[in-house]
């Protein structure tokens, strides 16, 4: 390359614009791609872009040695070998196409369509289309990862407001950073924390571990028991309520369900806060009365620390609670409404995604995987709880899953991953579309070549009202197709009744923008997101008047919604269940499987060896007193066992850990902690697995 | 002008995005053994508690050790920038360089040439940022004047660095 890789004539080096969607649509980052003779040569975030403002972060920074990671798929394969064992021959596009629609067609016949599943992982941003390719087929067998991600929360606030929800962090008083660490996880929001704390915005962490959010910008710290969130924000909202600091005048107006939660709240005082989650009740006391004094605050909303327990969702009702109560949910400098515009983001306005994901929705078909396991989860998404899946099919009934067509399908997210990989081999007919030949893949009998943002063209919202289409940056690497092409390919050649998903993912935007005063061509013309034209801010408070969307049109501390249905066996309130340990004697330390570091995203980043230099081997993180008395030091190997198994990893003892807890991070295919962790340990409520409060014990090995 | 890449210490958290940006500027190909030119950690003092994060490559040192070290001229201050540039072409590969930097800084590629961070020099050329300045989210490394001192000492890698290689002399 040219020296320095400087962009212009000169050296032939054109910078174009893309997005990174190596993590979530909700970031989605801007990509300044520099490009030479067709090849991907240096990546820098975009200066003004709304997401990002021109910063990457060290997993976004990895783009081109991700793009051309050595493992990529360049054709649709066949399987040859064992499944599993990655033997694969390479076959046409036309071939691949043929055979998975006649066995998609053929399976319907046969078993019906709620015995083929579809599932999401990773990326996302063909899921509405995916979706309505299920509904069209005639399966509410529609699942995704997110049925261990954000969900959680999103149906806690669905239960609660009926709503997504957002924060007002530009114009708070008081930000709750709960289970946030924004260093490693969201980067962007350090900034506005900053920005906060400029203008007098106080903050408080709650986190068990010392991190570099807790040390540099925490006004107050505390540090709950993993899986203990719920008994501490009932033990704040004891004192708030004993105070009288809450908003009785908002709570009479808006509120359903507060004697009935105040009589509840009664018995969590700050000592027996202190009793189940290890904060002092003295710091209880200080952080109901920040809360008081601030006058304003928000929560930040949680894809995975809070949910990610046995009682994890209500733990997420427990501490928006604290908000309801004190007259901060659809109030400036509180929570505010966020309704989805786009890929589960709030834009500022609306498109047409819901409703064409919905209007294909087969209702009369036979309901989804985990709908009788998980009826809450049923009840407010309507699709496959995922975490269902591999139960459903290693029963081997009348009702199992007997075909399995997967975008991105990561097995490892899985609680005791090694059933579902049992369970793929009972499975007829599996196709997987990745951009790597993962673990994943090689269980699957077709495999079909993905690509990535940077190879295709895309529609994106970000919040404050801006919207964009991008453009391929490169040629899709080999015979490599984006998502959506596939899922159109697949249509056409199946002749499903669907003019929209046959026309192609253009045509699909279309339609999901008709409302909007800007067109797909204007969009795709603008080197970066533009502001759609008519955008108003939101008037706080105004759903708020006009009734929730709840039962009773209030904000539900006591869910009418589950009182209507005694039958599943869930409690109306916010209650608290401490994380389930069958024998604390053998089982004597709490394990956070999947805690975030930075330079990993699930399992693939692993591959990419810029990012895996960073931190090369798994590691445990142990305290220092632990890792004494149990006379373990740095790099000893240690042995981490559970009622499923045992998995020996790197110690690494750090002042950043309390005694009783150990953290590992997840995915790595050579030490995968999700294999030992119990597959039944879920969320009776939400479905999500307890990978950050499960049981283990510890020892040199 | 003369610069130096000063780390706020106070705003690291040794994220590696530095170091992977870095990585992509210079076509770091790790299967061929060599390191990184970056390099970010955490340092607990264990008696303390004390928790620091760190991102380092080459100090560009005033006196560069490396440069006064290298019996092949391929080492030498840029007087124009200040930063310590080198040109392979002169390299010996006898790793003089490596034994006099207190910090670590050369590497040796499998053509068994030094190499190491050269500020971008380039990128500075042309009115860029360094790699890993330009990566930065936090804020923490900094493109500064060399004659300029914004972060404070006891927050400054540049200034703990100069302490530590005067102590060494």
């Amino acid at each position: 390359y040219s020296k320095g890789k400087i962009p212009g004539a000169e050296s032939g080096i054109e910078i174009r614009h893309s997005v990174c969607d190596i993590c979530t649509p909700g970031m989605h980052c801007g990509l300044d791609v520099y490009v030479k003779d067709g090849k991907v040569i240096k990546v820098e975030g975009t200066p003004d872009h709304p997401q990002n403002k021109g910063k990457l972060c060290t997993k976004g920074l990895g783009n081109r040695q991700y793009l051309y990671r050595e493992d990529r798929i360049l054709t649709p394969l066949r399987r040859m070998g064992e499944r599993g064992e990655g033997k694969f021959e390479p076959i046409s596009w036309d071939e691949a196409i043929d055979t998975i629609a006649e066995k998609l067609l053929s399976a319907r016949e046969e078993y019906g369509a709620h015995r083929v599943a579809f599932y999401s992982g990773y990326s996302k941003w063909y899921r509405f289309m995916f979706r309505r390719f299920a509904g069209d087929y005639g399966s509410q067998n529609y699942g995704t990862e997110s049925s261990s991600c954000f969900t959680s929360g999103l149906m806690a606030w669905q239960l609660t407001s009926g709503y997504a929800m957002r924060t007002d962090l530009g114009k708070t008083n008081l930000f709750i950073g709960w289970g946030a660490n924004s260093y490693f996880s969201r980067y962007p929001m350090i900034g506005s924390m900053e920005n906060g704390k400029k203008r007098g915005m106080k903050i408080l962490i709650i986190d068990p571990r010392i991190t570099p959010t807790t040390r540099r910008l925490a006004d107050l710290h505390l540090r709950p028991h993993l899986g203990t969130d719920g008994a501490l924000a009932l033990a704040i909202a004891h004192v708030l309520i004993e105070n009288d600091w809450i908003d009785r005048a908002y709570i009479d107006r808006y509120v359903h369900g507060f004697e009935e939660y105040a009589a509840y709240v009664r018995e969590f005082t700050p000592e027996k806060g202190e009793e189940l989650t290890g904060v002092p009740a003295e710091q209880i006391r200080q952080a109901a009365a920040m809360i008081h004094e601030a006058g304003s605050f928000c929560i930040n909303e949680s894809s995975a620390p809070i949910g990610h327990h046995l009682n994890g969702l209500q733990n997420y009702r427990a501490m928006m609670a604290l908000l309801v109560i004190t007259g901060n949910v659809d109030r400036a400098g509180g929570q505010l409404p966020g309704p989805h515009t786009y890929m589960e983001r709030y834009c500022g306005f609306e498109t047409r995604e819901e409703h064409f994901m919905e209007e294909r929705y087969p209702h009369d078909a036979p309901k989804a995987v985990g709908a009788g396991r998980f009826p809450l989860w049923y009840d407010l998404r309507h699709d496959m709880q995922a975490n269902d899946l591999t139960d459903n099919i290693l029963r081997q009934d009348e009702n199992s899953v007997k075909v399995l067509f997967a975008l991105g399908m990561n097995y490892r997210m899985f609680p005791q991953d090694g059933r579902l990989a049992e369970a793929f081999g009972k499975l007829d007919f599996f196709v997987d579309v990745d951009l790597f030949l993962t673990d994943t893949a090689k269980y699957a009998d077709i495999v079909l070549p993905a690509c990535t943002s940077m190879e295709r063209g895309e529609f994106k919202c970000y919040p404050g009202g801006y919207a964009w289409y991008t453009n391929p940056v490169v040629e899709p690497l080999g015979e490599s197709k984006s998502d959506c092409e596939i899922l159109t390919l697949l249509a056409r050649r199946m002749k499903m009744d669907d003019e929209l998903l046959c026309a192609g993912y253009e045509a699909c935007i279309k339609y999901i923008i008709q409302d909007l005063p800007i067109t797909v061509e204007e969009l795709r013309a603008a080197e970066g997101p533009i502001k759609v034209p008519g955008v108003t801010p939101y008037e706080v408070g105004s759903i708020l008047e006009r009734g929730v969307n709840t039962p009773t049109g209030k904000l539900e501390l006591y869910s009418e919604r589950i009182a209507a249905h005694p039958e599943w066996g869930l409690d109306a309130l916010p209650t608290y269940r401490p994380p389930y340990n069958p024998d604390p004697e053998q089982y004597p330390f709490l394990l956070c499987a999947g805690t975030r570091i930075p330079n990993a995203l699930h399992s693939r980043l692993h591959d990419v060896p810029w990012e895996r230099s960073l931190l090369p081997d798994p590691v445990v993180e142990m305290s220092m007193e632990d890792a004494e008395r149990l006379g373990i030091e740095l790099g000893d190997p240690v042995e981490i066992t559970t009622s499923v198994g045992s998995l020996t990893f790197q110690a690494l003892p750090t002042a950043t850990v309390q005694p009783g807890e150990v953290y590992i991070y997840h995915g790595y295919r050579e030490l995968d902690i999700n294999s030992i962790l119990d597959g039944a340990a879920l969320d009776p409520y939400s479905g999500f697995p307890a990978y950050r409060s499960a049981c283990c014990n510890v020892r040199r090995k | 002008m003369a610069w130096k890449i000063e780390l706020d210490i106070s705003r690291c958290c040794a994220c590696g995005a530095c170091a992977i940006a870095c990585m992509d500027q210079n076509d770091i190909d790790l299967s061929t053994g060599v390191r990184p030119y970056r390099t970010v950690f955490r340092e607990e003092t264990r008696r303390t508690g004390e928790i620091r994060y760190y991102s380092m490559a080459c100090m560009h040192c005033d006196n560069a050790p490396c440069v006064t070290a290298c019996p092949s001229g391929c080492l030498y201050k840029d007087p124009e920038t200040g930063l310590t540039l080198y040109n392979t072409q002169y390299c010996i590969g006898c790793h003089s360089c490596a034994m006099a930097c207190p910090f670590g800084a050369p590497t040796f590629g499998p053509d068994g040439k030094m190499r190491k961070c050269d500020g971008c020099i380039d990128r500075l050329r042309a009115g860029l940022e360094p790699a890993c300045v330009r990566s930065c989210t936090f804020g923490a490394l900094q493109l500064v004047k060399a004659d300029e001192d914004p972060v404070p000492p006891e927050h400054s890698l540049v200034a703990q660095c100069r302490e530590l290689a005067e102590s060494q002399k």
